[in-house]
C-alpha cells in the first residue's frame, strides 16, 4: 500500500470544488489530512509488553464565518467523505458564527506553497523490528546490571512517519514528510523498604540516527544511575530558600511559568496574568526570552538531527520564526495562532500547532528559551551562601491566571558557603510568576536544552526549552519535614 | 462500512487468516471500535467552536505458544487493511519475547450482567443544535454574574460501540453513550483587579442528567472563593478535602496503588500491606462496575470478561482481594480476572483501570465537620500528583482556604502541603454525608489531621 495514495484524493480539482462549495457561504478554511505510520515498543524487565505496529489517516476540515468556526473529522479519505465533511463543516461554521458575540475577520495571507521534507541519514522505516528490539534490549541490559539495587527497568521506544497536506483558502498548498523517534528509559530501585525511580528520555525528528548519539547511547545507563543515587537522597525541609536552577528546570520554568501566560488565546480570553502588559516591565533587566521553533537548531546542540519541539510550518501553515517574548526585561510579544494575530492586530509568528490533524490548532509554544549571561556554573555555586541546586525536572504546572506555579525537581544539592553538599529528593519550588522573574539575581553562560510533549486542552505537542543556570532569590521550598 | 454485519465478516475472516498463516499462535484477538462524538466549545463565554467527528478503528492481538505477543492497529475497517494488520502482528509476535507467566485470552462466558442505562438514545441521535440549551445555560450564568469577566467550556457528547472477538470462541459487543459539560469561569475584583478561577464538569451517560447551571454555579462559587489570595505561614493543622481533593490524595493514588500490575511489579507503596490495617474506620472504598446509568460501569471489560463488584478497603483494612486486574495479571496470581481490562482505544493493549471507584460517605453534615475546626485548611485541589511508589505527596493547593473558628476564610496563595499517604489514612478522622461524582470517582469531603504545610508567607 502506498502511502502518500491517502493524501492524493485531495487533487487541484476538489480544491477547486470546494472553493467553489465555500464561495459566499463561509470566510475561511482549511484541510489538513495525514498518514501516520509507526511502531512502539514496551518493555519491561527484558521482556516485551507491547510490540505493535500501526497505519492510521486521519482528515481535519476547518471553516470558519462571522467568528465561528466549524470542524469535522473524518478517518476515511476519499473524495465523497471529504466533500460531505466539508458541508457539514460549513453548517457548523454557520451555526457557530450565528451564536458567537465576538466578530473578527482573518486576515489575508499571501499563499504559500511549498514541500518540505526532512531527511533522515536512517530511515525508521527501513530499519528491522528486530534491530529495534535488540536496541531496547541492549538499553535494558545495561540498566537492569547496573547495580544489585535495581528492582525493575522499563524501556519504551516510540517512532513515527507523517506524510502530510495543507491546503486553504489564502491557496496554501503544504507537504510535509517527516519521522520522529522517542526513547525512555525509567529504572526503579529499592533498598531498606525505600524504592525511588529515575526517568529519562531523548527525543528528535529525523531517523535512527536519533539512538546514536552518546546522550542516547548513554540513556538507560544514566537512569539507572539516577535511580540507585536517590536511594541515598534525603527528603527536603520546606521553607524560603536561595535556588538555582540548572537548564533544563530553567527551561521547564520559562515554559510552564512564564510561556502559557504568553499564549494569547488565554490572554484575549482574560485567562493570563500577561493581558495588557505588551511594553512593560515585568522581569530584571537581564532577563531575555524568545521563542525560536525554526528547524536547522540541532547542530547548535551538537545533536545530528532536527530538535523535537521545532518545525517548518505550524498546522496554519505560517512559518516557524524566532519571536522575542521578553527583551532586557519588558514583555514584547505574545504567541499567536491566525485568529489570535487577526484579533490582535498583529503578524501571527507561528504558534498555531495541533497534536494532530484531528485536533484543532491551538495557541502553543515551539521550543521556549531564557537567553544566557556572564556567570559561569562554578561562581554561581560559590557566590551562593545557604542554598539549593535544583537539577532537571519531573513535572510542572502553573496557574496562568495568577501565576502561581510549581515544580518537583528531580535532583537537589544543599549548597552550603558555596560548596555542593548532600543530595535531596523530591523538592517542590513554589512562587508567583512576575515575583520570580524579578528576583532572579544572575544568568549562567553554560545553555542547555531538554525536549518532551505539553498538554493544553486535552492536546498534546512536541515541544523544547531551555536556558542558562540562574539564580533565583527566596523562592518557597515544600518538603515533607 | 455501516452494518455490524461487516464487522462480524472482517473479524472471521481476521481469525481464520491468523489460524491459517501460523501454527505457532497460541490466541489471537480482534478488538473492534467505532465511535461518533459532538463538540461545542465556548471560549470568551461565547460559543467559538463546533465539531462533529468519528473514530473507528481495529487493533488484532496475537500471542504464540510461548507467550510472545505483537499487536497491530488501524482505522481503516477494510478487508486489505485487516489482512496486512494481521500478517504485521504475527510478524511483531515473531520478534517478541516469550513470556511464561502469559496463559491465554479469556474463554467465552455463560452469564454477562445486566445493566441499565448505559445507552441514551438521545445521544446516538444528537445534532450539534440540541446541545445548545446546556451551553446557552452556561453562558448566562456568566454573563448575568457582575464579577464573572469570562468563562471557557465545553459540550460532549459520544457513542461508541465496540466488538471483541477471540480465538476461544468469545464474541462480546456493546454500545454505550457518555455526555459531558465543562465549565471554567474568571472572576474579578474590581477592587484589588486580582483575578481567579473555578473549574466544575459533570459526565454523565444520559442528556437529561445534565445540569448546566448547577455546573456554571458552582465554577463560578469556586472562583469567587479563591479571590484575594493570602500567603500563610508553616503550620501543622487538620485539612478537609472537599470531593475533588479527596479525589486526587485519595482516590486515585489508591486506584494506581492496586492496579496489579503495579502491584506485581513492586512499585505501589501498598505493597506487603494487604490484609492490613493501614487506615481508619473511615477508608472504605469499592471498585464497582455494576452501577446502573454510572459513567464507570460495563457489562464487560476490555477483554470480554464480565465487570464485578469488589472491595477494596474495608474500616481501614487493605482486602487481600482488592486488587484490579486483567485476565493476564490474575493468571500470574492464580486468581480470576477482577474485570479491569481497561482499553482506551483500539489503538493500545488492555492495561487495567477502575470501573466505578467510590469512597463510602457517612451521615455527618460537612458543614458539622468545618463547624469542629478551629484553625485548618479547606484543599480544593492541586497539579501534583503523589509517588506511587513511596506514597509521599509534596505539592501545591491551587485552590485552597484557611478555616478559622469553624468558618471558611481567606484563600491560599503559595502554600504547600507535604504529607505521606500512609499518615494520611491513619489520620482521617471524619468523611461527610455529602459526595459528589466527577466520571469513574465518586469522593465525600474527609477530614484529616496533623497536616504539614508550607507557607509562602516570611
Amino acid at each position: 500500500m502506498d502511502l502518500t495514495d491517502d493524501l492524493k484524493v485531495i487533487d487541484e480539482k476538489l480544491i477547486k470544488e470546494l472553493s467553489n462549495i465555500a464561495k459566499d457561504k463561509i470566510e475561511y478554511w482549511d484541510i489538513r489530512t495525514g498518514v501516520n505510520t509507526g511502531a512502539t515498543l514496551d518493555f519491561t524487565d527484558s521482556k516485551s509488553k507491547e510490540i505493535s505496529s500501526h497505519y492510521v489517516t486521519d482528515c481535519g476540515i476547518r471553516t470558519f464565518v462571522n467568528g465561528g468556526w466549524g470542524f469535522s473529522v473524518l478517518k476515511d479519505l476519499n473524495r465523497k467523505s471529504i466533500l460531505s465533511g466539508f458541508q457539514e463543516s460549513i453548517k457548523l461554521a454557520i451555526f457557530t458564527g450565528s451564536l458567537s458575540k465576538n466578530r473578527f475577520k482573518i486576515s489575508q495571507r499571501d499563499p504559500l506553497i511549498k514541500d518540505f521534507k526532512v531527511s533522515p541519514k536512517k530511515k525508521i522505516e527501513e530499519i528491522d523490528i528486530v534491530e529495534k528490539i535488540n536496541l531496547v534490549k541492549s538499553h535494558e541490559k545495561l540498566a537492569s546490571e547496573f547495580s544489585p539495587k535495581i528492582k525493575n527497568t522499563h524501556t519504551l521506544y516510540i517512532d513515527g512517519h507523517t506524510n502530510s497536506l495543507f491546503v486553504n483558502s489564502f491557496g496554501n498548498h503544504i507537504t510535509q514528510d517527516l519521522s520522529f523517534l522517542r526513547l525512555f528509559s525509567l529504572v526503579y530501585t529499592q533498598e531498606n523498604g525505600s524504592i525511588q525511580r529515575a526517568v529519562n528520555s531523548i527525543g528528535g525528528i529525523g531517523g535512527f540516527e536519533i539512538i546514536s548519539t552518546e546522550k542516547a547511547e548513554g540513556l538507560s545507563l544514566k537512569t539507572a544511575r539516577e535511580a540507585v543515587a536517590l536511594l541515598k537522597a534525603k527528603s527536603p525541609v520546606g521553607g524560603k530558600f536561595t535556588i538555582i536552577t540548572d537548564p533544563k528546570l530553567t527551561g521547564t520554568m520559562i515554559h510552564e511559568a512564564f510561556g502559557h501566560a504568553c499564549e494569547a488565546d488565554l490572554v484575549l480570553n482574560n485567562d493570563s496574568i500577561l493581558k495588557d502588559r505588551i511594553g512593560e516591565k515585568v522581569a530584571s533587566e537581564e532577563v531575555n526570552i524568545v521563542d525560536n521553533p525554526t528547524m536547522g537548531q540541532g547542530k547548535r546542540f551538537g545533536m545530528p538531527y532536527e530538535l523535537f519541539g521545532c518545525y517548518f510550518v505550524d498546522d496554519e501553515g505560517i512559518p516557524s520564526q524566532k519571536t522575542t517574548i521578553i527583551e532586557n526585561g519588558i514583555l514584547k510579544n505574545y504567541l499567536h495562532d491566525l485568529e489570535t494575530s487577526s484579533r490582535m492586530g498583529v503578524s501571527p509568528n507561528g504558534h498555531g500547532r495541533s497534536s494532530s490533524v484531528s485536533s484543532r490548532p491551538q495557541v502553543r509554544m515551539g521550543f521556549t528559551f531564557l537567553e544566557p549571561g556572564e556567570w559561569s556554573t562554578e561562581d554561581l555555586i560559590a557566590d551562593t551562601k545557604n542554598g539549593i541546586l535544583c537539577e532537571d525536572f519531573q513535572y510542572g504546572y502553573t496557574d496562568p491566571s495568577t501565576g502561581n506555579f510549581q515544580f518537583k525537581c528531580k535532583f537537589s544539592y544543599h549548597i552550603v558557603n558555596g560548596e555542593k553538599k548532600e543530595l535531596m529528593r523530591d523538592v517542590s519550588l513554589s512562587g508567583m510568576i512576575l515575583e520570580v522573574l524579578n528576583k532572579i539575581s544572575a544568568i549562567g553562560n553554560q545553555t542547555s536544552y531538554s525536549d518532551g510533549m505539553c498538554g493544553k486542552g486535552g492536546q498534546s505537542v512536541r515541544v523544547c526549552d531551555g536556558g542558562p543556570y540562574i539564580r533565583i532569590e527566596d523562592i518557597t521550598v515544600g518538603g515533607l519535614n | 462500512m455501516d452494518t455490524n454485519a461487516d464487522i462480524f465478516t472482517l473479524a472471521n475472516y481476521g481469525l481464520s487468516l491468523i489460524e491459517q498463516k501460523s501454527q505457532e499462535v497460541r490466541c489471537a484477538e480482534l478488538f473492534f471500535e467505532k465511535n461518533k462524538y459532538i463538540s461545542i466549545e465556548i471560549e470568551e463565554n461565547s460559543v467559538k467552536n463546533s465539531e462533529l467527528g468519528e473514530d473507528n478503528g481495529v487493533g488484532v492481538r496475537v500471542v504464540n505458544r510461548k507467550g510472545a505477543l505483537g499487536f497491530a492497529f488501524s482505522n481503516k475497517l477494510i478487508k486489505p487493511m485487516i489482512h496486512e494488520l494481521c500478517i504485521t502482528a504475527l510478524k511483531m509476535m515473531n520478534a517478541s519475547t516469550p513470556d511464561p507467566d502469559f496463559d491465554n485470552f479469556p474463554k467465552p462466558y455463560q452469564k454477562y450482567p445486566t445493566l441499565k442505562g448505559l445507552f441514551d438514545g438521545n445521544l446516538k441521535t444528537l445534532q450539534v443544535e440540541d446541545s445548545l440549551d446546556y451551553v446557552n445555560q452556561l453562558i448566562d450564568v456568566c454573563e448575568q454574574d457582575k464579577m464573572a469577566i469570562s468563562q471557557s467550556g465545553s459540550f460532549i457528547s459520544n457513542y461508541s460501540k465496540i466488538f471483541i472477538f477471540n480465538s476461544n470462541g468469545l464474541e462480546v459487543s456493546g454500545k454505550d453513550t457518555s455526555c459531558s459539560l465543562s465549565s471554567h469561569i474568571i472572576v474579578k475584583d474590581d477592587v484589588s483587579k486580582e483575578t481567579s478561577f473555578g473549574y466544575e464538569w459533570q459526565s454523565e451517560r444520559s442528556l437529561r442528567n445534565l445540569n448546566a447551571v448547577n455546573i456554571a454555579n458552582t465554577a463560578l462559587k469556586e472562583a469567587k472563593r479563591n479571590l484575594n489570595r493570602k500567603k500563610i505561614k508553616n503550620m501543622k493543622v487538620p485539612v478537609i478535602l472537599t470531593p475533588k481533593g479527596t479525589i486526587q490524595l485519595i482516590l486515585r493514588p489508591i486506584a494506581s496503588a492496586v492496579n496489579a500490575e503495579t502491584f506485581q511489579y513492586k512499585r505501589s507503596y501498598l505493597v506487603d500491606k494487604r490484609d492490613e490495617f493501614i487506615g481508619t474506620k473511615y477508608l472504605n472504598i469499592e471498585d464497582n462496575g455494576l452501577i446502573d446509568g454510572a459513567i464507570g460501569s460495563s457489562i464487560f471489560d476490555g477483554e470480554g470478561v464480565p465487570c464485578k463488584n469488589k472491595k477494596i478497603f474495608h474500616k481501614g483494612k487493605f482486602l487481600n482481594t482488592g486488587l484490579l486486574h486483567n485476565s493476564y495479571t490474575s493468571t500470574k496470581e492464580g486468581t480470576q480476572s477482577s474485570g479491569n481490562a481497561s482499553r482506551s482505544s483500539y489503538s493500545s493493549i488492555p492495561s487495567i483501570g477502575v470501573t466505578n471507584f467510590i469512597m463510602q460517605n457517612s451521615d455527618i453534615g460537612i458543614n458539622e465537620i468545618i463547624k469542629d475546626v478551629k484553625k485548618g485548611i479547606l484543599f480544593d485541589y492541586t497539579g501534583d500528583t503523589p509517588n506511587i511508589s513511596t506514597g509521599d505527596f509534596s505539592g501545591l493547593i491551587l485552590h485552597g482556604n484557611m478555616i478559622r473558628n469553624g468558618e471558611i476564610k481567606e484563600p491560599l496563595n503559595e502554600t504547600m502541603v507535604g504529607i505521606n499517604l500512609m499518615d494520611l489514612y491513619k489520620n482521617i478522622e471524619a468523611v461527610s454525608k455529602e459526595y459528589k461524582t466527577y466520571g469513574a470517582f465518586q469522593a465525600p469531603y474527609t477530614l484529616v489531621k496533623d497536616v504539614q504545610i508550607i507557607g509562602g508567607a516570611s
